[in-house]
């Protein structure tokens, strides 16, 4: 799949990062995770909503678990210009072990919250 | 009866696991402790569904509380059941609504609740609750009492 591209300014640094990954393992149980993506614009970008569209895609998409950030690295690359980009992939434990899946440009990921309900 | 015996999910190898929903999923066994309530608490972190308008991914929390009687529900078989609901198209309040009538249908359990912490969407979360006792004074007494306390201390969502 490929993602339209927008055009923004050169230099500028984009980060994002989704809580709602979701693909199937070879076993054909659903696989959780949060993804990151970070990038140097060579003057572009993708629009958000298909990159949306994309990552709710993958819910039907059977990957090893290991091949998640190369998936999301080589779909972002071919689709547009960007210096230094790398996808780090956190997944939810199976069988009490954790992964975390990178690749690319490494990069120290920022957790940020969902929006919240109520304030305390 | 064995626990082996009652069950046939859990422990048999190979796992199928169904995209639709499917409520013939769930798995019971006895529980050992009848003469005791206690609670039992399931959490289950990934829950997904779909919006049935938009068909966009839903994704939440759901918290399963109850004080079982005779009949308790096996882990493996809930874990399938939920995630049969993958591509299910339900509103949030339906499908906490749903789980909850199918759970009481299965176990007829002495007290149910579930609540059902959904990611915003528009930046308004949803946290439908559900809440069954049988018919002893006692369970009704708790029903009442949480039912007329429910999210009287309103939490974060993140």
């Amino acid at each position: 799949m490929s993602l339209k591209k927008i055009q923004i300014h050169k230099g500028t640094r984009v980060e994002f990062h989704s809580n709602e990954l979701l693909f199937l393992a070879k076993s054909g149980q659903p696989y959780r995770g949060s993804l990151y993506v970070k990038f140097e614009s060579q003057g572009e970008s993708f629009d958000l909503v298909d990159f949306k569209r994309y990552i709710t895609s993958l819910r039907c998409k059977t990957l090893n678990a290991e091949d998640i950030a190369y998936e999301l690295y080589s779909t972002i690359e071919n689709s547009i210009n960007a210096k230094n980009l790398g996808v780090v992939v956190d997944l939810s434990a199976r069988g009490g072990l954790q992964q975390r899946l990178s690749f690319g440009s490494e990069f120290i990921v920022t957790k940020k919250n969902n929006i919240f309900q109520v304030g305390e | 009866m064995n626990r082996e015996d009652e069950l046939s999910q859990l422990g048999a190898g190979e796992t199928e696991y169904k995209y639709s929903y499917d409520s013939t999923l769930l798995e019971t066994f006895e529980n050992a402790h009848q003469s005791n309530d206690y609670w039992v608490t399931l959490n289950a972190d990934e829950f997904t569904s779909l919006c049935p308008i938009t068909n966009q991914p839903d994704f939440g929390t759901l918290i399963i509380n109850y004080i079982p009687n005779v009949k308790m529900v096996e882990s493996k078989s809930l874990k399938l059941y939920l995630f049969s609901f993958i591509n299910n198209g339900e509103f949030h309040e339906d499908v906490v609504n749903k789980i909850g009538k199918d759970l009481v249908s299965l176990m007829e359990p002495k007290y149910l609740e579930i609540v059902g912490l959904f990611y915003p969407r528009g930046n308004i979360s949803i946290h439908p609750r559900f809440f069954y006792s049988n018919e002893d004074e006692k369970y009704k007494k708790i029903e009442e009492t949480r039912f007329t306390n429910a999210n009287m201390n309103p939490v974060k969502v993140g």
